[in-house]
């Protein structure tokens, strides 16, 4: 999975556990924190999207992203060390 | 067991709008109400009143079997000096005694529980009993002329509570059996959230509710491995977990659930309600009470299951900084009758609810109570409907004289 299609997948489940950002035209440098996410609904955003990527590391780890670009990027470079 | 949880509480809803929060998404954190304790409640306040009905139901012989005293709190006054003597004294148990303190912030109350079942099971002193007391309390301040709150205050404000879990832990339980053994732990260095100075709580949010996630999936991952047969979904008739706010169990769930037992979202759902709702009443009442919080969940769990036939409780506790474990104990209906005869659902119904200006001139009234006051008096005419909230004998502090605290009971 290459990093656009992450950053699709989060944005994906963004819209799911926040219905009204389902319209939401999703840019890299976006936060989910600015767009109204709080605590749990980022949490829930990062479990789904590991689960799709089958991807299984502390949940801990993703907590440097400070925006979704980012975490697509850090959740590709983790799924690249997964593979190695 | 019995639980203390105050004498006054504040609707947390309405607290979330007086601080102008953003209400859209506040109602999945899942809390209703929380304790606040009053600057004439104190640590030792909140667990001599939960240990009180405990001691007094002992005969003279049983209650001189009270061998070891432990108090399991973040919440202490000193750093020295036990909160245990104080325990000790107020309710006046024997001598021949060991009485000590225990941090590890929320899980101090299992490490507690877990020390004492092992000074049991050690069989070193036959027919001896441990007091366990975990007791925490959170007073938000704010200094006369100053900035206000801030805007860290607003995860924790409304979710830090105050109250105390007691309970005699002895070779014969008669309200919860803990499964010998059976214990799965894991913990690792993490700045999640803490208490840096005095009267001050500090933390990250977000770091602090994953690695809760983390921790309770590799804990019960360890237990699994360590108790032969161990299924997420059908060794446990209910789930008791550390509760920083409904939402945060609510998450844990889902997530291990998911990941572990397999489970469909409306399974999950389900399930949720069914196995882990009951464990959570008290803690959307009372808030986050740090040490105390898992034990007050097991209570919860007893007193609002079924336990017509004996259930199997899955227990998760999460210490930040980290420690957690996730372990299982018995309960059954001479359990689930002796914890109900303790009133505690009447008991947090009887506390006073504080208006918002009663709650915000307490931030500054806090003050006069903040860590290292050498000397002060109470002010015994302050919130009086809440010293009589309870209709019985209740303990507050009277004065500060010199460090030491000195207690009287008010009815």
């Amino acid at each position: 999975m290459n990093k656009e299609e992450i950053f699709a997948l989060i944005t994906k489940h963004a819209g799911e556990v926040i219905p009204r950002l389902e319209q939401h035209d999703f840019q890299w440098t976006d936060s989910l924190r600015a767009l109204g996410a709080n605590s749990i609904d980022r949490s829930e955003i990062v479990m789904m999207t590991l689960e799709v990527m089958e991807l299984d590391i502390p949940l801990a780890e993703t907590i440097r992203a400070e925006n979704i670009g980012e975490l697509a990027a850090l959740l590709h470079s983790k799924s690249v060390g997964a593979q190695a | 067991m019995n639980v203390f949880a105050g004498t006054a509480s504040v609707d947390v809803e309405k607290l979330a709008m007086h601080r102008g929060l953003d209400m859209t998404r506040f109602s999945n954190l899942l809390m209703k109400e929380k304790t606040v304790a009053l600057p004439y409640e104190d640590p030792i306040t909140f667990g001599v009143n939960a240990a009180k009905p405990l001691i007094d139901a002992l005969s003279p012989e049983e209650k001189d079997r009270i061998e070891v005293v432990i108090t399991c709190t973040e919440s202490a006054f000193d750093f020295g000096k036990s909160m245990s003597t104080y325990f000790h004294s107020l309710l006046g148990l024997n001598r021949n005694c060991r009485l000590f303190e225990l941090k590890n912030a929320c899980y101090s109350g299992i490490a507690g529980l877990q020390t004492a079942i092992n000074f049991i099971l050690s069989g070193v002193s036959p027919g001896a009993k441990v007091l366990l007391i975990a007791t925490d309390i959170s007073r938000f301040m704010v200094e006369e002329g100053g900035e206000g709150l801030t805007e860290d205050w607003s995860f924790f404000e409304p979710s830090s509570g105050a109250g105390a879990v007691a309970a005699l832990i002895s070779e014969i339980p008669h309200v919860f059996q803990v499964d010998v053994g059976a214990s799965g732990y894991y913990g690792y260095e993490v700045m999640d959230t803490c208490r840096p100075a005095p009267d001050k709580e500090a933390g990250d949010a977000d770091l602090s509710l994953l690695s809760y996630l983390d921790c309770c999936e590799k804990a019960f991952l360890e237990y699994q491995k360590r108790v032969e047969g161990a299924d997420l979904s059908a060794t446990f008739g209910y789930l008791a977990m550390h509760t920083p706010f409904g939402g945060m169990v609510k998450g844990a769930h889902r997530n291990i659930m998911r990941k572990i037992a397999k489970a469909r979202p409306a399974e999950i759902e389900a399930d949720f309600d069914r196995r882990v709702q009951p464990s959570l009443n008290y803690c959307q009442r009372v808030g986050n009470i740090m040490g105390a919080s898992t034990l007050m969940a097991i209570a919860s769990a007893i007193d609002h299951g079924d336990f017509g036939t004996s259930q199997r409780i899955g227990c998760f506790s999460y210490g930040s900084g980290c420690c957690s474990e996730f372990f299982s104990g018995v309960a059954g209906q001479e359990g689930q009758s002796r914890l109900r005869a303790q009133n505690i659902k009447q008991h947090l119904d009887r506390r006073y609810e504080l208006t918002m200006e009663e709650y915000d001139e307490l931030l500054v009234t806090n003050n006069t109570v903040k860590f290292g006051t050498r000397n002060v008096v109470l002010d015994a005419e302050f919130i009086p409907q809440a010293r009589t909230a309870h209709g019985k004998p209740t303990l507050f502090l009277k004065e500060i004289k010199e460090f030491h605290r000195e207690y009287d009971w008010v009815s």
